[in-house]
């Protein structure tokens, strides 16, 4: 046990450090916080706009409904907007885990070395789920930062869940991502793979509407889209938690498992 | 401390390896020789547990290759084709990787890094990033690679092809120094690297081992014992008929012999045992008046012996039989020639 830790840590660490000195990372980064912090401010706008309106409508006495709770919607919008963002920006940070090892001939290495395909898969999910959560620390502080002075108070239950579900979403994402690009050694032909698989995830929904019936309830219980907007509204759903646990080991269990079949294949 | 017994390995229908089985003792330099694509990667990556062979066992110190491949994993270093590198990272950080993953304790990482970047002198590189690297220094650190956990076994792949000769003495010494604590194996398809490095030979051709030994014995055993050169005048089949005559002789190879007068030949001939029959030979001639002009013992390369195992049977049989016909002739005139050039 202590010896796949150890494995665990090595791969974890050994990811970690080309990351920080990939150029890729920092252009991803930037990408992502200059769109991310944009996004921000224009839904707080919106959001404030139809608050404006709203309260508007109701001194005028034209109805309109109760008040409307700002930073709470400002933070379910703003979730699910950067949900969006990185659906486009996880297929590219998965797409070299494993074709740049097969590019370097370094499955080989790892191959030959007492080390398991599962310790791998694992430290470079690991790796990877690090960079994603540093990318989305700092605009996660963005938010507490532009909301904390908001009335009514700040929803800290939507702040940590939805942040939950973000962080649970790339892990789902980069772990069948990182299954894709075990498959061959072209990283753009992963990175599309990856991008039409999680789209086709993302709207499972929509199609279980469409088609009805069980089948339809699978494919809606299947959908990235519904669980990450269940978990963007504040609900910590034991249901939702367990469908992208299942996701992260399931990519897994395919990259596992393709690592071994490569060795077959190679003549 | 390496055993492989019947081991064969096939692709869907194509056989790449069949029915090899070899030895490495504790401590020897065993070399694969082969032509390219005669099976050797393929012999090295099921020792290396890479591949899983389709019949037979390989052993590594006592361990089954397929049964206990976490074991077989620990005790060796395996140095494939292309040098496993990630060329983002430095020399240091790459073998700490290493290091790490072959399950070196952190207490005794620092030191087996140390030791494997001064044998493979790669000191003044111990900063330098992979991808600044050339290619023998590469070549380098992906032996420091293998040898960085100290296995008891090391598994060379093609280890000096593409450096140029000085690095290929460097790398070749290394491999030496290597031997007497650790068993290698290594494969080339570089003869001389075999005779330079090697304790013992496999001569591998399409999938089987065709032959084993050290160096100095499948010369003797496949060259057929002694070997002479002569200069002769004097009609062919004259010749023939009186040579035949001395005890034992094996084989006459008629040899180029185009910048000499008419009636000029030049041949070898040469016995199955290892009595040095010159003395017959010198008699028979000059008492049958056949002018002898140059008469001189040759040692048989290993290049010969290679190419005796791996050209065409039809090849290898008239090189077994005397034969004059003028068309085995130029075939055997060709190779005798390739084997003298070293």
């Amino acid at each position: 046990m202590i010896t796949v830790l150890a494995n665990i840590d090595a791969i974890f660490r050994k990811e970690l450090q080309s990351y920080f000195k990939s150029p890729l990372s920092y252009i991803i980064a930037g990408f992502f916080w200059i769109l991310t912090a944009l996004f921000l401010v224009l839904v707080s706008q919106q959001v404030i706009q139809y608050a404006t309106q709203n309260d508007l409508g109701r001194q005028m006495g034209q109805g309109g409904g109760a008040p409307l709770d700002v930073p709470t919607l400002v933070l379910q919008n703003f979730l699910s907007v950067m949900g969006s963002i990185l659906l486009f920006i996880l297929p590219v940070l998965s797409m070299n885990l494993y074709t740049e090892e097969r590019k370097r001939h370094t499955l080989e290495l790892l191959a030959t070395s007492p080390i398991t395909n599962w310790a791998v898969a694992v430290g470079k999910l690991m790796a990877v789920l690090v960079f994603v959560i540093t990318l989305i620390f700092p605009i996660a502080m963005l938010e507490l930062f532009l909301l904390n002075a908001a009335k009514p108070a700040f929803p800290l239950q939507i702040f940590f869940v939805g942040h939950l579900g973000i962080i649970l979403l790339a892990a789902a994402v980069l772990s069948l991502g990182m299954f894709i690009s075990s498959l061959n050694d072209s990283a753009i032909v992963a990175a599309f793979l990856t991008f039409v698989l999680v789209l086709v995830l993302w709207i499972l929904d929509f199609l279980g509407q469409t088609l009805g019936g069980a089948g339809g309830e699978i494919l809606k219980h299947l959908s990235l889209l519904k669980h990450y907007t269940s978990l963007t509204q504040g609900m910590l759903d034991s249901s939702s938690v367990v469908l992208f646990v299942s996701y992260v080991v399931l990519g897994l269990f395919l990259t596992a498992q393709s690592i071994d079949l490569i060795r077959f294949q190679q003549s | 401390m390496i055993d492989v017994e019947h081991l064969s390995k096939t692709y869907g229908s194509t056989t790449a390896i069949n029915d090899v089985t070899f030895q490495a003792e504790p401590g020897e330099i065993l070399g694969l020789l082969g032509p390219n694509g005669a099976g050797k990667t393929t012999t090295m990556r099921i020792l290396s547990g890479y591949l899983p062979a389709s019949h037979g066992t390989a052993r590594v110190a006592g361990y089954e290759v397929h049964e206990s491949p976490m074991a077989v994993r620990q005790r060796i270093g395996y140095l494939p084709e292309t040098p496993p590198l990630y060329t983002d990272m430095t020399v240091e950080d790459y073998l700490n990787f290493v290091a790490r993953i072959k399950g070196v304790a952190a207490g005794d990482r620092a030191t087996k890094i140390t030791s494997a970047i001064e044998r493979c002198n790669l000191q003044e590189k111990r900063k330098v990033i992979i991808r600044k690297l050339s290619k023998g220094f590469r070549q380098r650190v992906g032996i420091a690679q293998a040898i960085v956990h100290d296995p008891p076994a090391i598994i060379l792949d093609e280890p000096t092809v593409g450096l140029d000769p000085r690095q290929i003495i460097e790398v070749r010494n290394l491999i030496k120094n290597l031997a007497g604590q650790t068993t290698v194996i290594l494969s080339t398809h570089i003869l001389p690297e075999v005779s330079m490095t090697c304790d013992r030979v496999a001569i591998i051709n399409k999938g089987r081992v065709v032959s084993s030994g050290t160096p100095d014995d499948l010369m003797l055993q496949l060259s057929g014992g002694m070997r002479y050169e002569l200069e002769v005048e004097g009609d062919r089949s004259y010749i023939t008929e009186r040579l035949q005559r001395v005890a034992d002789l094996k084989e006459l190879h008629w040899l180029a012999a185009d910048e000499l007068p008419e009636q000029r030949h030049r041949l070898r001939v040469s016995t199955e045992t290892n009595a040095d029959f010159g003395k017959q030979l010198a008699a028979a001639l000059v008492s049958d008046h056949v002018g002898l002009y140059e008469m001189r013992k040759v040692g048989a390369s290993l290049e010969d012996v290679f190419l005796q195992l791996t050209t065409e049977e039809t090849a290898v049989e008239a090189a077994s039989t005397i034969e004059t016909d003028a068309m085995a002739e130029t075939i055997q005139t060709d190779y005798i020639q390739t084997g003298e050039t070293e």
